[in-house]
């Protein structure tokens, strides 16, 4: 079906969202807690956009309303712009040590008074390390209580036989606000201290031996048996497919 | 009012309400005694039963004793009055001492089908309640139970059902308002099995016990809806929710079940039909957001109560992802009614919009707390005054917040306001689950909204952004107003917050949570300004913009805010004008409210 995204027809499949059919068209809706790799979780509501259908207009996320008709979707009005502010406003305050939220906040234009609630807080509690952690089938931590209570952590903010160490959780915040304390041979993560394997290339320390189980297991024969840090395979496979190119120019 | 004498019947059965009120206030030594006084024995002179109930609704006069077919009413009973009511059996002279006394007029009322607080009520949803024992489902059968659930099963098609509960006007009666008859037929449209049905009972709204009363007091109405229900979407388990505070419902719900069982009403092949059902109870784990479906269906499945975007209804894809129907307490009580008597007769009460009654708890500053049962679109002043019996102790109304945490609050030039849910909406409240809490003139409309505020901050699951942090800032902006420390922006950043989070909350909690904000904005506008501009509280409830006096030309000096205060801060002779030393006074606002001449006052 189609549907039309600020005035623009765009083709769009029963049951894709919003966002998506807008981003494979290139428009630009405002997001914090989503990612491709996770799908819409409805937690930011930055991606607010207006949906007309037939006579009836409304406000909806876009990262979890499910195309199901031909609607008419509008990304900027004054009411979605004034619905961000806030919501930018209202993370700012949460978590006015995040350098991130420091830059919306001055990129919406906010109101200069607003008093933080916790001047060391960096976390926007936008869950996309809890979705990395499930994805790597860790489940470690998650959120823990309601409302105002509401935080990220690993159960009874113990150290989780779960946690593999593998930082995933850190290197999706946006905000940089998990804290990995990490030097030449071990790894400090949500209270529990990893080992560190070593690459064969270049001598790095990059992961924990967990994670790299954990791989070996879900991969198999897939898995290539060396230990080697993702700058060095990188730079690896780079290598080889120039010579790869270079010998199929040479046997030409 | 002459004393007339007590029938004598060939039997009698004497009712003791054990609803959640009055066996807070000793009903169920009440019983006990009243139990082993009479029967087995003819002490009386003819054979005597004893019963326990739900709850009757008068809470206020409570524990409740019901004698028939005498049609006495006793109000207040204490075990100690048991021998006096045996003996009143004997000489046939009703104890007057016990009767109910009108709030307004002190006349006194040998029945209480004859007080004002029932004569205005119109029970459907509660109708058993308080007739019948709870425990017995034979005392469910004697007043037509199940009759609808065979009407159903013999006579009727599943589609004819839900045309029955479309054809009734039925709205959900959990906030939403939501037509229960459209709900069942794009839930039946679906074409996936198995199929759902669940009960809403995770009430949770502070001052609310309608659905407590319900699944108490009749749990077997409960019942036989989601049977009902359950044939005409063609599910094979249902669900209740109860929510964990509420032990007795779960108790008597569980009762309920098994004794459905032994007569054919659940289980495979109910009563000869192709109808396949069983119940089960879960209960709640003490989360006010649970009552949002989505949340609730998420804490079935064991996952955390969070809700989701409604964008594909539960009916579509609900428990574990299949189509259910969830409706709340009190709307599965009015479907037995709906097939039993028809819609048209249904139909007949209510509003164009809204059709049956509602229940209401009506709590707060009002003589007679309790649960009542109106048509719908009665107005607020006939609930509040004449069912309600006003506000007590000689204060003057000042508001009514109907709706519960994330209700509004209703002014008194709103008063004659005919109740149903679209007519709450337009007056910036809602229906909600039916919560009444009724506020005097010693309330301060910005502390009842910070109030709100505090309970659903606390309450929020913390998901969505709006919800969560929003109402961290709101509630943090009226503190400080009632701090004395608000500006006139204030109120706008309060609105501009307000609208983001009706329209980009996730879900209904977050989106109705301002209610109590923009309503008290709305109509006590004047109150906010004055905590702003003039540092003045004018209900003298806000500490630091408080302070009390004592008008000497009102003071009749007869001491008894002297004697009460509790850091001796009133001064003054006997029968000469008092007065308050402000530099002692801690504001508890102690001689203020027992003042009986209104000389205290706010400066």
């Amino acid at each position: 079906m189609k549907i039309i995204i600020n005035g623009t027809e765009i083709e769009a499949a029963s049951g894709e969202t919003i966002l998506e059919v807008a981003r494979r068209a290139g428009i630009k809706i405002p997001t914090l807690c989503y990612s491709e790799a996770f799908g819409g979780q409805g937690v930011c509501r930055l991606c607010m956009v207006e949906v007309k259908e037939g006579n009836r207009k409304r406000l909806v996320a876009s990262c979890t309303y499910p195309v199901s008709s031909e609607v008419e979707v509008t990304t900027e009005t004054p009411a979605i712009q004034e619905i961000r502010r806030n919501i930018v406003m209202l993370l700012y305050r949460r978590a006015p040590n995040s350098a991130y939220m420091q830059q919306l906040y001055l990129e919406y234009g906010c109101p200069g008074d607003v008093l933080p609630v916790d001047s060391e807080e960096r976390c926007i509690l936008c869950r996309l390390c809890v979705r990395a952690c499930e994805k790597v089938e860790a489940c470690a931590i998650s959120t823990v209580s309601r409302g105002t209570d509401k935080h990220l952590g690993t159960p009874y903010d113990e150290a989780s036989p779960d946690c593999i160490g593998c930082a995933a959780c850190a290197e999706i915040c946006p905000t940089k606000a998990i804290d990995v304390q990490q030097t030449a041979d071990k790894r400090v993560i949500w209270h529990k201290e990893f080992d560190l394997v070593t690459c064969t290339v270049c001598g790095k320390r990059f992961s924990t031996p967990i994670f790299i189980e954990r791989v070996q297991s879900k991969l198999g024969q897939l898995y290539d048996q060396e230990l080697i840090c993702p700058e060095c395979k990188r730079k690896r496979t780079r290598k080889n497919m120039i010579a790869q190119q270079l010998g199929q120019v040479e046997g030409e | 009012m002459s004393q007339q004498p007590v029938i004598n019947p060939d039997s009698r059965m004497i009712m003791v309400c054990c609803g959640t009120g009055c066996q807070a206030n000793g009903s169920m030594a009440v019983f006990q005694a009243l139990r082993q006084a009479l029967e087995n024995s003819n002490e009386t002179g003819v054979q005597t039963f004893t019963k326990s109930t739900g709850c009757n609704g008068l809470c206020e006069k409570g524990p409740l004793v019901k004698i028939l077919p005498d049609d006495i009413t006793y109000c207040q009973v204490q075990a100690v009055d048991v021998p006096e009511i045996v003996d009143s059996l004997k000489t046939g002279l009703p104890l007057e001492r016990l009767f109910y006394r009108d709030p307004v007029t002190r006349e006194k009322y040998r029945s209480h089908h004859q007080t004002n607080f029932y004569k205005k009520q119109k029970k459907i949803a509660l109708r058993n309640i308080g007739e019948i024992d709870p425990g017995s489902i034979q005392d469910y059968l004697d007043r037509s139970g199940y009759y609808a659930l065979r009407l159903a099963l013999q006579r009727m098609t599943p589609e004819q059902v839900c045309e029955e509960v479309l054809q009734s006007g039925l709205r959900g009666r959990g906030g939403g308002g939501f037509p229960t008859g459209l709900k069942w037929k794009s839930c039946a449209a679906v074409d996936s099995i198995p199929r759902y049905v669940i009960c809403n009972g995770d009430e949770g709204d502070p001052g609310a016990f309608m659905d407590r009363s319900v699944m108490e007091g009749d749990p077997h109405t409960v019942l036989e809806g989601m049977i009902i229900c359950a044939y005409a979407i063609g599910a094979s388990a249902g669900y209740i929710y109860v929510r964990d505070e509420y032990d007795l419902a779960g108790t008597n719900l569980t009762a309920a079940i098994e004794d459905a069982h032994k007569h054919g009403f659940l289980g495979e092949k109910i009563l000869g039909s192709d109808l396949s059902f069983d119940i089960r109870i879960v209960r709640g784990g003490g989360a006010f957001v649970c009552g949002e479906e989505t949340a609730l269906i998420a804490s079935i499945e064991g996952n955390v109560g969070e809700p989701r975007d409604k964008y594909i209804f539960p009916t579509e894809k609900g428990l574990w992802g299949q189509p259910t129907v969830i409706n709340n307490v009190e709307t599965w009580a009015n479907i037995p009614v709906i097939i039993g008597y028809g819609a048209e007769a249904f139909a007949s009460v209510g509003t164009k919009g809204s059709k049956g009654t509602k229940v209401f708890s009506l709590v707060g500053k009002v003589v007679n707390t309790g649960l009542v049962e109106v048509p719908m679109g009665t107005t607020l002043r006939e609930i509040i005054f004449d069912i309600g019996g006003g506000v007590p102790k000689g204060r003057s109304f000042k508001a009514v917040q109907t709706g519960g945490p994330s209700g509004g609050c209703i002014p008194e030039n709103l008063l004659d306001l005919e109740v149903d849910f679209d007519s709450l909406t337009a007056a910036g409240s809602m229906m909600g689950s039916g919560g009444l809490i009724v506020m005097d003139d010693r309330t301060c409309m910005v502390e009842v909204a910070s109030y709100y505020l505090n309970f659903l901050a606390g309450e929020s699951c913390g998901k969505c952004v709006p919800c969560r942090e929003g109402i961290s800032l709101m509630l943090a902006t009226l503190k400080r107003i009632c701090e004395g420390d608000g500006q006139e922006s204030d109120l706008v950043l309060l609105e501009s917050l307000s609208k983001t989070l009706q329209q980009a909350s996730l879900c209904a909690l977050g989106r109705t949570a301002s209610n109590p904000v923009l309503s008290t904005i709305k109509y006590f506008r004047e109150e906010y300004l004055e905590h702003i501009n003039k540092h003045r509280c004018p209900a003298g409830v806000c500490k630091d913009l408080t302070e009390f006096y004592i008008d000497a030309e009102v003071c009749t000096g007869c001491g008894l805010c002297r004697k009460n205060c509790p850091v001796e801060a009133v001064s003054g002779e006997k029968k000469q004008p008092h007065m308050i030393d402000a530099v002692k006074c801690i504001k508890c606002g102690d001689c203020i409210n027992r003042c009986r001449f209104q000389a205290v006052k706010v400066r």
